[in-house]
């Protein structure tokens, strides 16, 4: 399962650097020779996995070891993992768009939780007292309240 | 043998790097590499046709480093020596103007003394059960054949033949005897006019010597019925539209413009191993090699001279390399060494292979036993 990881990865490396091209041709290889129940024969597999398994065992053999054998689990972990964070970030790209913030239409509570595409989160901000320049604010409505000028009433 | 200052003459090993897979390709000392610069920067001309100064120089460099690879072959004439690619072509060369019919080979040959000999009617002589060579099927089945072709040294396990004994055997039986000597002529003492050998390939890379240099000795007087491989420039003395005059040997077989910086470099690498000794060489591989604790490891063949062929249970081999060479910088060799055919015979998928040569040090071997523990506790 690590090669189809491999191909998303090395595929978007690929976009800026040629140097990725072979390796995401050998994903690709290795990938649709899974999808097809072969065994990879790039080796592609065999590399990415004991590149990290060699990089671990400087550090820890415990760790290198359960890397090792547990490898298929950790790939098809990740492999899961990378899908579910794709279709959240798919669903908050487009609420943003939509939206304007990556939670969607405000729930009628009023609450939307903290979104990190708009950078607001929390209680939703009152619209309702506009600025001065803005078009929205119809004549008449505008006062000198203090320092600053505000669409609608001075409070207080 | 002074391996300290051994190592003093690669720069390479400078960058921390343990190089075991000398039985591929060995590295270069200073000695050679500043030989081939050499004749870039002071005199990178043609060899045997033009007569200016340059030409000269290469002329008399090309014609020592024939000497010095004459002498440390113990060939008996300057003549008998043809420079080629590699191993592989000097196969090939043979294998080209053989005129036979029947070919013995062991069931061991690296792909380069297997492949250009599939066009004939090929004898495999199996070994014995214990990887050693089979002296007495041999004496039986030898007079069935024009021609033996033997890796002397197995890139497998190391394992050299009995030479001496093959080549009586052979000549008694009014046989020839080629020798692919790739493994053996960077690591053993040979006299090919004393062994009374027929034919002898080799490469340099194996033997400090730069890429693309290798060696095919025959004997003068089969060198002068065997047919040209490349012909060409420098292959004929003159020529016609329609004919030509071939050259003597060596040039007769040396088409082309050939690879003069590599040859000059072949030279001061025989130089330089000349100068320490091979037998002094082959101890040290042994001594590395028994240093290597094999405990745990599943060993392929023999496992002598200076290579070990092995096994991590439950780790594969290309892993085995690959988490060597990321871990600890120890480069081996990894999957069936150009030998096909005897992994397919013996159903082995591949193996890990560690090969020494005069640079290694025990350091070196101390760092790949705590390396190759840690690598078992994997599987």
């Amino acid at each position: 399962m690590i090669c189809l990881l491999s191909l998303i990865v090395f595929g978007v490396l690929a976009i800026f650097s040629a140097s990725y091209r072979p390796l995401v041709k050998e994903a690709f290889d290795c990938v649709f020779r899974r999808v097809t129940l072969r065994k990879c024969q790039s080796g592609l597999d065999v590399k990415v996995k004991s590149k990290i398994v060699g990089k671990l065992m400087g550090k820890s053999t415990k760790l290198a070891r359960g890397v090792h054998k547990y490898f298929e689990v950790v790939s098809w972990l990740f492999v899961v993992l990378f899908f579910v964070s794709l279709f959240f970030s798919g669903q908050a790209l487009y609420n943003t768009i939509v939206y304007d913030n990556c939670n969607g239409p405000i729930g009628e509570d009023g609450e939307n939780p903290f979104c990190i595409l708009t950078g607001e989160g929390g209680d939703v901000v009152e619209q309702e007292v506009l600025d001065c320049g803005d078009p929205l604010c119809e004549d008449g409505q505008c006062e000198t309240c203090g320092s600053s000028c505000e669409c609608g009433s001075c409070e207080g | 043998m002074n391996v300290e200052k051994i190592r003093e003459d690669f720069p390479v090993l400078k960058k921390k790097a343990i190089y075991f897979d000398n039985a591929c390709m060995t590295l270069r000392p200073k000695q050679v590499v500043d030989k081939v610069v050499e004749y870039y920067n002071e005199y990178p001309a043609c060899a045997g046709r033009s007569i200016h100064s340059f030409g000269n120089k290469v002329n008399d460099e090309v014609n020592s480093a024939r000497k010095l690879v004459k002498d440390f072959i113990g060939a008996k004439k300057e003549s008998e020596i043809i420079f080629t690619k590699n191993t592989t072509e000097s196969i090939n060369l043979l294998a080209n103007s053989f005129n036979g019919e029947r070919v013995l080979l062991t069931d061991r040959e690296h792909n380069s003394n297997l492949i250009p000999w599939q066009r004939f009617k090929q004898g495999i002589l199996r070994s014995n059960l214990d990887f050693t060579f089979n002296l007495e099927r041999f004496s039986e089945i030898v007079k069935n054949y024009e021609l033996i072709s033997f890796v002397a040294t197995s890139n497998l396990d190391g394992y050299t033949l009995p030479i001496k004994e093959i080549i009586k055997i052979a000549h008694e039986n009014n046989v020839k005897v080629h020798l692919d000597g790739a493994q053996f002529v960077p690591h053993n003492e040979i006299n090919v006019k004393k062994l009374d050998l027929d034919y002898l390939s080799f490469s340099g890379h194996k033997m400090l010597g730069p890429t693309g240099t290798g060696v095919f000795y025959a004997k003068e007087e089969l060198l002068k019925g065997m047919k040209q491989f490349i012909i060409g420039g420098e292959t004929v003395i003159n020529s016609t539209y329609n004919d030509f005059v071939m050259e003597k040997s060596p040039h007769k077989f040396e088409g082309g413009l050939q690879n003069y910086a590599g040859i000059i470099g072949l030279g001061a690498a025989v130089k330089y191993l000349s100068k320490i000794g091979l037998s002094e060489i082959k101890d040290h591989e042994i001594r590395l090699r028994r240093a290597v604790d094999v405990s745990g490891l599943k060993l392929i063949g023999k496992n002598s001279g200076g290579i070990v062929n092995f096994n991590v249970p439950g780790v594969n081999f290309h892993e085995v390399a690959t988490i060597l060479d990321t871990s600890d910088n120890i480069m081996i060799r990894s999957g069936q060494h150009c030998m096909h055919s005897w992994f397919n015979a013996n159903n082995i998928e591949g193996s890990a292979r560690a090969s020494f040569y005069l640079y290694n040090s025990m350091d070196e071997i101390k760092v790949l036993n705590e390396a190759l523990n840690k690598l078992k506790k994997l599987g």
